[in-house]
This record gives structure tokens, sequence and C-alpha cells, in this order.
């Protein structure tokens, strides 16, 4: 692999699931967003730190011996690290690209932060949350209407 | 489909005109006329928070209109004091009503309503956060004082951190153009700042200062708040903000005479008595209002056509 006219020591894998453009240091929170998803506990994982790119200047990698990511799993890495790049492998070549979003709603993943919110007091309520404004990362809870920046809404799940 | 009133943000331009116009309507409507428009529907009304103009107007609403009102007015007085849950409340009464107007202290209440309801849901409060039917008649006493309600300037005063009603008047103020609001307020009750993000930003703009001298010559509308003792954590906080702002008859002497104050009632100690004598006070106005855009979001919200 070629970054800069620099030859990056990855291996390539044959085939697999490659979560490539990850910022440095969220590799490990995505690996453990995967690893929380029970269908992915056995699944072969490599994962690798602070290589030098030319979109982030370093970023992290991991590659998966998976055929697919569920569109679950995915949603929930476009949560917490938008803009990585999920490249599907066929015969060591890259056969599919998708690059990451913020999801425009987000069901039953996140916790209101507002202590008075109604879903943070009745039984049995999913929350919702919708994206304001991608760039700067804020969702509104659908029901007490407040903003809320990512980084301030604890996950249901992790 | 059903409609329902939850939220100044779910409605567009088009929509509130819509509820100004049908407000004016009935009030040029005669009482005769109007008592014949809502025969044998039922106007649930459930509050588990005080109101006194509130659910009185929507039940004087409802029974000039013709129809009937059952209700609550504490909920010690329901199966929510043995421990039923919100939603299994919604699902009960839904049964008994054609719609539901409910008050609530916390926030997302009336969304969770009008989500589990087949019945239309007006929300009449929920906690801090919003409530439309009062933001409705703000806009059309607004309107009825100016003429209209676009190019106003507007000075919101006391409690705009937890006031729902200031919250959700300045959501509906944002929609129309050139709009320019004077946030005067103590320091720990200034409008959070996730209520001034507007898809236009270019026709909303938010001036601040803590003087109340300084709203009275500045703008066309006074909107006064009450700092609310019940929305405070801790009444230490209340205690040092309670008397922060209050306007007197002496304080309009150099006041525009087009200038109005309104006030979403009730009031403690931030309006004097002496302004009530005055052509400044707008306030009982709103209360008469008030009567009348209830009875236009009932008819709305119902169907039936005037």
């Amino acid at each position: 692999m070629k970054t800069g006219g620099h030859i990056l020591h990855i291996p390539k894998i044959e085939k697999g699931i490659v979560i490539d453009h990850i910022p440095t240091g969220h590799g490990i929170h995505i690996l453990e967003i995967i690893r929380s998803h029970p269908e992915m506990k056995e699944v072969v994982v490599t994962l690798g730190l602070n290589y030098r790119s030319t979109k982030l200047g370093k970023k992290d990698l991991i590659k998966l011996e998976v055929q697919e990511l569920t569109p679950r799993i995915v949603q929930h890495i476009s949560l917490i690290c938008p803009g990585v790049t999920i490249k599907k492998i066929t015969d060591y070549e890259v056969d599919e690209r998708l690059t990451v979003r913020s999801p425009q709603v987000v069901k039953n993943r996140l916790q209101c932060r507002n202590p008075n919110c109604i879903t943070n007091h009745e039984r049995h309520i999913e929350t919702c949350f919708r994206l304001v404004d991608e760039q700067k990362q804020t969702f509104k809870c659908i029901y007490c209407e407040r903003v809320f920046h990512l980084g301030e809404l604890r996950p249901l799940i992790s | 489909m059903k409609r329902d009133l939850i939220s100044m943000d779910d409605l567009t331009l088009e929509d509130i005109k819509e509820f100004l116009q049908l407000a004016a309507t009935v009030e040029e409507l005669p009482a005769g006329e109007k008592m014949t428009k809502l025969v044998g529907k039922i106007l649930m009304v459930m509050f588990f928070e005080p109101s006194t103009r509130t659910r009185l107007s929507f039940e004087s609403a409802m029974c000039r209109l013709g129809g009937s009102v059952i209700g609550f007015n504490h909920q010690m007085a329901t199966s929510v004091a043995k421990g039923e849950s919100f939603i299994d409340t919604i699902h009960t009464v839904e049964n008994y009503a054609d719609i539901m107007v409910i008050r609530h202290p916390r926030e997302g209440t009336g969304r969770l309503a009008s989500e589990t309801s087949r019945i239309p849901v007006i929300n009449a409060g929920d906690g801090t956060n919003q409530h439309p039917s009062q933001t409705l008649l703000d806009l059309y006493t607004i309107q009825k004082f100016f003429g209209g309600i676009e190019g106003l300037k507007i000075a919101f005063v006391g409690d705009l951190k937890y006031s729902r009603t200031v919250h959700s008047l300045i959501r509906a103020l944002m929609k129309f153009k050139d709009q320019d609001f004077l946030l005067v307020s103590p320091d720990t009750l200034r409008l959070p700042e996730y209520l001034k993000r507007a898809e236009k930003q270019d026709t909303v703009r938010f001036h601040e200062t803590a003087s109340l001298k300084e709203a009275v010559s500045w703008g066309d509308l006074i909107y006064m708040t009450r700092i609310q003792k019940e929305r405070f954590p801790d009444l230490v906080e209340y205690e040092k903000v309670k008397d922060s702002y209050c306007i007197d008859e002496k304080m309009l002497e150099h006041a525009p005479e087009c200038l109005r104050v309104l006030h979403p009632l009730p009031r403690v100690n931030e309006i004097s008595y002496s302004v009530d004598r005055t052509t400044y006070a707008g306030y009982f106005e709103q209360v008469g209002n008030g009567l009348i855009m209830r009875q236009a979001i009932l008819l709305q919200l119902l169907g039936v056509a005037i």
C-alpha cells in the first residue's frame, strides 16, 4: 500500500473487510463496538495503530476476516466515527467501498442527557435522536427537543 | 391522519398563518353558531401540573363550541399515583374522548403521548420545553396589536432558561422574516444556546443585556416572564434572582407609545399593578385571545370547518 511516497507494511488480505481512514486513537473504540456485537466475538481481527496517512496525517486501520458487516454494526460505527471507509476485499482487491456518514436518525442507541426527559423515566420507551449538524456532530432528542454534541451522549450499548 | 399540536418546531410558517386566520374567523363568528360545531365531541384534560388559564380556557373553548369536557388536574387523582406508566395512562384515556390536552412536568411527554394515542394530542406544556397553544395565542395577540408579525423588535425578560413559553415563542418567531430579539435575564437564567439555532441565520438577530431599562426604550414589545420557583433544583439560587426584574408605571414614562407589555401569566412581582391601568398593558387582552385561539386549535385538530 502506497501513501505519500511511503511504503506501508500492512499485509494485504485475500478476502474480508478493511475499515480504513480511522482517525488515530479511534481504532480501539471501533474495535470495542465490533466486539460488542455477539456475531463478531469469534471473528479474526487485526488492529493497526498510527499508520501514516496523507489524508489524516495518522490513522488507525482494522481488518476483519468476515464476509460483510451487518447494517446494525455499520450504523453503530457511523455514530461513533463518521468518515471512516469500509472496504470489501475480494482476491486481494477492493471490491466495494463505502464512506460512512453520520446517521440521520439514531434509535435506541443513545441515552438522553436531560435528566428530566421522559425517556429517562418511562419504562420500555426507545430513545430517538435526529442529526442536526453533521459537521458539528450535534443531535436533537425528538422527545425533549434538546440538542447535544455526540460526545455528550452516553451509548445505551457499547 | 390525525393532527397533533406538540411543538412549534413541527409547524411550518403556513401552518401558523392558518391557525391565525382561523382564530380571526372564530372571533367573528356569532356565539350561537359556534355552539353547534363540536356537539357530541369530548375533550380530555390531563393536567399533571397546576394551571389556571390553560386548563380553564381549553375547557371553556370546548364548552363554547358545544362539546363536553372530562379529565383531572392532579396526578394524585389518577392511577399514576399507583405506579401506572404514562403510556398506559394514554392508552386508557384515548378510549374516553375525541381529543386530549396534556400538561406534564417532564419534557417530551407531549411527543410520547402523540406517538401513543389514536386521538389528537395538544401539548399544554411539557416541562421547560414547549407550550405551543400559548405561542399561537401570543402570535395572535401580537398580530392584532401590530397588524403583522414580521420586522418586530421583541424583548424577552426574566427566566429565559426554564420558560417554555419563551422557548416556544422564540422558535415560532424565528420562522418569520426580519426578527430582532433582546434577551434580558440574570446570568444564570440565560436562553440556552441550542434554541438560537436558525435555518436562515440572516433573518434573526439576538442581542443581550441585563438592563430592563434598556428594553423599555428598545423595541415594540416586552414579553415578561415569571421567575419560576418550581423549576429551580436549588432554592438558594432562586432566592438570588427571584426579584431581578420588575416593571412599573414610572419605568414606562418615557416608553414609545406603541410599546406593549405581554406576559403568559401568572405574574408574581415582575409587573406592578400600576401598569394595568396604562395603554402598555397587553396581558389581559392576551388572556382573552387565549380562549379564541384554543377554539381554533380544537376545530383545526378535529378537522371541523367553519
